[in-house]
């Protein structure tokens, strides 16, 4: 298959780096990140930052295992180039939330969910998820 | 020691100490008095956000966290006090903590939280855990002295999760994949401790509320590899991971591994009434490990 990224997907890619203040370039493959990261994801981080790195723009943003990031930081900590896969996975989601894509239900949680959660996880889903 | 003595310190609950983890501010507060010191908590304080942003490009999500530091500024200049604030929770520990970070490596960003705020934070404010006061400020050798009860027989887990630790060179705490502090505050109080290898990993976090299933998944793991260790109780210093590891055993009946506040084992080593420490809010109730073991019996008793 021949990758073919549009100018508007490599616009795109600079104001992610740009927004999430990540360099893609600096990712060398390592699959550290992946190995850590216990969110097991169909695309797992690496594979993402592989994805953005050859203009798969799209690919990258629909990814449904960017909603699975529990945002423990692991891959950004064991990451040998410095760069933060957390930080640039919340960087999509921000892209569907401030499209008014929210991927979290507020009705169907249920009052159950809210009498029993902590505070903690009700407010950082939503700040994730809605 | 009487108060005129105490060490005083501001104090930043945040929301979840204030509800659901009330046993952990009840028994941090108690623990604090018989150790020489005094929280103050904070006059106006709001929620930190829960979770630091991680896109650098979002300057909203530091405007709840820098209002706490402002009001922990003038908290300080009002009382006098080396300007500081102690926090319990995880997640307030860290956002707070990046906060104060990011604002040192970029001062601009301090400019443009002060211009949307209208107020002023002059970015002076060192934010502590209440683990690094136990360590830095009145040092584990001291506290190993003030310990009344034998807690030689309570095989316990130190989990330190996610935020407490990293990123590592923000948080600056401890290592953020072999970290010390829990398993030296264990040693200290005289537990039997039960190393793990999960005590770094992820609890599920606030995937509880779109993938629960997920998160509950990844809490047993943690709980199950805990007790194939040995570990009879696990201790930990964030009120969700408290709730993900505690809940994931909802199944099981009250059996299974009690999860405590490192603040509530605190209070039963230094011999402390835990009357209200809401030891009876777990799922997996605590009191069985704890007169299990025949040195506890007079903290069950003063609990009951």
């Amino acid at each position: 298959m021949l990758i073919r990224p549009s100018h508007q997907d490599h616009e795109a890619i600079r104001e992610l780096e740009l927004a999430t203040g990540e360099t893609l370039s600096d990712c060398y493959q390592c699959g550290k990140c992946t190995a850590g990261c216990p969110a097991s994801m169909n695309t797992p981080p690496s594979v993402l930052i592989r994805k953005l790195k050859l203009g798969l723009y799209q690919q990258a943003l629909d990814s449904e295992s960017i909603w699975s990031c529990m945002a423990c930081l692991t891959c950004s900590e064991r990451c040998p180039k410095d760069v933060s896969p957390a930080a640039i996975i919340e960087g999509l989601k921000l892209i569907h939330l401030r499209e008014l894509d929210p991927r979290a239900d507020v009705g169907a949680l249920g009052q159950e969910f809210l009498a029993q959660s902590t505070q903690q996880a009700v407010v950082s889903g939503f700040r994730k998820f809605i | 020691m009487s108060s005129e003595e105490h060490i005083h310190i501001p104090y930043y609950p945040g929301c979840t100490l204030k509800t659901k983890a009330l046993g952990f501010e009840r028994s941090a507060m108690d623990c604090a008095r018989e150790l020489g010191f005094e929280m103050n908590e904070l006059k106006d304080w709001n929620c930190c956000g829960a979770s630091f942003p991680l896109t650098d490009s979002n300057l909203m999500g530091l405007a709840g966290p820098t209002n706490v530091l402002i009001e922990a500024e003038l908290h300080c200049k009002e009382h006098e006090l080396d300007p500081r604030v102690i926090t319990l929770c995880s997640f307030c520990y860290n956002t707070l903590k990046r906060t104060s970070h990011a604002f040192e490596k970029q001062p601009e960003k301090r400019t443009t939280l002060n211009a949307f705020l209208d107020r002023e934070y002059k970015g002076t404010v060192k934010v502590e855990h209440y683990l690094e006061y136990l360590r830095d400020g009145l040092g584990f050798d001291k506290l190993a002295e003030m310990v009344k009860v034998d807690m030689s027989s309570f095989k316990v887990a130190p989990y330190y999760g996610c935020l407490l630790l990293k990123p590592g060179k923000e948080i600056g705490l401890d290592d953020p994949e072999e970290p010390t502090i829990l398993h030296d505050f264990l040693d200290a109080l005289g537990c039997t401790l039960v190393d793990f290898p999960g005590q770094v990993d992820c609890c599920g976090s606030y995937l509880v509320m779109r993938e629960p299933e997920k998160a509950k998944a990844l809490s047993n793991g943690i709980v199950d590899e805990a007790s194939d260790y040995g570990a009879e109780t696990i201790v930990t210093a964030c009120p969700l991971c408290h709730s993900n590891l505690d809940k994931a055993q909802a199944a099981n009946e009250g059996e299974g591994v009690p999860i405590l506040y490192f603040t509530q084992l605190l209070a039963i080593a230094l011999g402390l009434s835990t009357e209200e420490h809401k030891l009876e809010d777990n799922r997996v109730d605590p009191l069985a490990v704890i007169t299990s073991c025949g040195a506890f019996d007079a903290a069950a008793k003063k609990s009951a």
